[in-house]
């Protein structure tokens, strides 16, 4: 792993950060955490990321929100969303904004990783 | 078997009973009308015979007197008369006045007419007898007139005898008979062998026997007529008795009659319309009873008249009145239940959604635990553990107030701070506030006092309103909830506000009606009615304003707990 790919993860559950960091950390990524949209996007204007994952519901501005913006300005990041609940509909609507991959709560972490490494590999 | 009698009988009877009073006291009285006239009748007869009596007596003393034929057919026709009348009295008042007495009277009358002819007879006697004297005397005088002395009899012992010869004929008493009888017995004595004396003495004695006779029958007459006399008066006597005593128990009856009328026909009249009407009032009163809100009274069935059906329809009506209102009130129940469970329905899709993130982050801390085992420090694996303990916790939170809310319970007051329970209700929705992308402006009043309730269900109410409210919202909105004490400070009044699509204006009036349910909303929440039968239970009102697409506010008022008062 040549190049430390840059993670950014944004979740109003502090633990979901916590433990997505930790993982992925032991595997080399660069990981940063928030529980607000709102200073995640102000940190991409100043830092490239590769990834972010995102919750889908959020109070203030929502993972659908972010999954546009970013794909918006920075349509090479790639989107993963994770969500609280199996909605069809939100799940249509973010694939239809080009989301790389949809999680439902609970999060399996392996499945994450290897979503996330399918889509680095793809980058390359 | 009681007797059964119909209003309309119950009137006829009311109306007869008087009526018939006044017509036998209308008989009787007749009756009485009548009586008295043949009472009159009778008196009147009495007094005729009475009359007739004294008339009798009155020549009777006349023939007494003059001794004649004339005044002896003058008592005849006395006696005719008498007979006359008394023979013109009916069989009726001769059982009236008395068989006995009848026939005392007739006999009497008989007696009567016989004495008279034998008085007749006798004054017929007496005046050949007197001549018979005078005839004797006149020869006695001639003899000592033509100087024929015999003796000691001289003219004016002749004279004087004939003087008292003629004051004897004309007294007929005691002195004058024995002035007379000593005389004859001088005459005796003067001159024993004189012829003429012994005819002149035998004819005075003739003289005297006869009117001893005549005194005898005139005796006889006059006890006759005495007793005639004393019938007739008897029998006046008695009949005017009678009709005495008649008029006083004739108006006694009379009087008790109208007395009884007075008395008995207003107590009648009374007790009929009494009897009419007992049974419609008891229906009024029932009637009265049931608008209060009693429906277990029941008509008793007491008369069999028209009040009968009447009362047997009121029963029925009240059966069925009860019978719909325990279906009432056992659907109210249902629908209760339903719209709680509903709620539930809704409030566990939040739920299980909230359930989600500390589920997830216990399965995270899990995974990552696992798989960082080895490079984990001990502070680090404590960490983890206590965050799954406290994502624990919260699911048991979040649990333990769905529970809390499902749970049915008995209704229990208690003095409450209102707004506890707004926060206690707040909480259960958070949730779904969070995912319908509703922001929530709390404002609680300060200084509110308490209020005295079933916490649960306020808290059910506010639910309900809440979830309504974030219905209304389908694409996110606000949320205001306000605590105030109302302007004249006896309610505390709860504002629920959201910016929602509203309520049209002809729904407004049906909101709180059960089953209404505005079209095209999914979902109803608790039901309105339910939640203001829960206020409407508290003393409380629930309004609504509402204006298509700004929203609607729906406000609670709960009157303020006054202890001890």
């Amino acid at each position: 792993m040549n190049k430390q790919y840059k993670i950014m993860v944004i979740d109003d559950e502090k633990i979901v950060g916590d433990m997505t960091k930790m993982t992925l950390e032991q595997d080399g990524y660069v990981v940063e955490t928030f529980l607000n949209a709102a200073p995640a996007l102000e940190r991409l204007k100043e830092e490239k990321f590769d990834v972010i994952v995102t919750d889908y519901k959020m109070k203030g501005i929502d993972g659908m929100e972010v999954l546009r913006t970013v794909k918006k300005l920075y349509p090479e990041i790639v989107v993963i969303m994770i969500t609280a609940f199996a909605n069809l509909d939100a799940a249509i609507e973010a694939l239809r904004s080009d989301v790389h991959d949809f999680f439902p709560k609970p999060v399996k972490i392996k499945e994450l990783k290897a979503s996330i490494q399918r889509a680095l590999a793809k980058d390359k | 078997m009681q007797l059964q009698l119909k209003i309309w009988h119950k009137m006829i009877i009311g109306i007869a009973i008087p009526s018939l009073i006044v017509l036998i006291g209308s008989i009787f009285t007749y009756e009485y009308l009548n009586d008295v006239k043949d009472r009159q009748e009778f008196v009147e007869i009495a007094d005729d015979i009475k009359e007739d009596v004294l008339e009798l007596r009155r020549n009777e003393k006349n023939f007494f007197h003059y001794k004649n034929a004339e005044h002896r057919d003058n008592v005849y026709n006395a006696i005719l008369l008498l007979e006359n009348t008394i023979k013109s009295i009916s069989r009726e008042i001769i059982e009236d006045i008395g068989q006995e007495d009848f026939s005392m009277l007739n006999k009497s009358v008989q007696t009567y007419t016989n004495y008279i002819d034998e008085l007749y007879e006798s004054y017929q006697d007496e005046i050949e007898v007197t001549e018979k004297v005078r005839e004797e005397g006149r020869k006695l005088e001639d003899s000592v007139g033509k100087g024929k002395r015999r003796g000691g009899l001289t003219t004016s012992f002749v004279l004087n005898l004939r003087r008292l010869e003629k004051n004897y004929m004309f007294f007929r008493d005691k002195k004058s008979f024995l002035e007379l009888n000593t005389a004859l017995s001088e005459l005796k004595s003067a001159a024993p062998d004189c012829t003429e004396c012994i005819s002149y003495k035998e004819a005075i004695r003739n003289l005297i026997s006869t009117y001893r006779k005549t005194a005898s029958i005139e005796r006889k007459v006059r006890l006759t007529g005495k007793r005639l006399d004393e019938i007739a008066v008897k029998i006046a006597r008695r009949e005017r008795q009678k009709i005495r005593s008649f008029i006083t128990v004739t108006n006694r009856f009379l009087l008790a009659a109208v007395a009884l009328l007075c008395i008995l026909g207003p107590l009648l009249v009374y007790k009929t319309a009494n009897y009419i009407v007992t049974p419609i009032n008891r229906l009024s009163e029932i009637t009265k009873r049931i608008a209060a809100g009693d429906l277990n009274v029941r008509a008793p069935l007491k008369e069999r008249d028209e009040t009968y059906s009447l009362a047997l329809s009121f029963n029925t009506m009240l059966d069925t009145l009860r019978e719909r209102e325990n279906q009432l009130v056992e659907k109210e129940k249902e629908l209760y239940q339903s719209k709680k469970l509903a709620s539930i329905g809704i409030l566990t899709s939040g739920v299980a959604h909230e359930l989600t993130n500390p589920l997830n982050n216990i399965s995270m801390i899990a995974q990552t635990y696992t798989e960082l085992y080895d490079k984990l420090s001990r502070e680090d694996r404590l960490a983890f553990m206590n965050n799954v303990q406290k994502e624990a916790e919260r699911i048991r939170d979040i649990v333990r107030d769905l529970l809390d809310f499902s749970k049915p319970k008995e209704k229990t007051f208690r003095e409450t701070d209102i707004n506890t329970v707004v926060e206690k209700s707040l909480r259960l929705v958070q949730n779904m506030l969070d995912i319908s992308n509703i922001e929530t402006y709390v404002t609680l009043g300060a200084g509110l006092g308490t209020v005295f309730i079933d916490e649960h269900q306020i808290q059910q109410v506010f639910v309900n309103l809440i979830t309504n409210a974030i219905q209304a919202m389908p694409g996110g909105g606000m949320l205001y909830i306000e605590t105030r004490l109302s302007s004249n400070g006896e309610f505390v009044e709860i504002d629920i506000r959201d910016t929602g699509k509203g309520i049209p204006p002809e729904f407004l009036p049906h909101i709180f009606d059960p089953f209404f349910s505005t079209k095209g909303v999914e979902g109803t929440g608790l039901g309105m009615s339910v939640s203001y039968g829960i206020i409407k239970n508290h003393k409380g009102n629930i309004k609504v304003q509402s204006k298509v697409g700004e929203g609607s506010t729906f406000t609670v008022e709960l009157p303020v707990y006054r202890n001890g008062a």
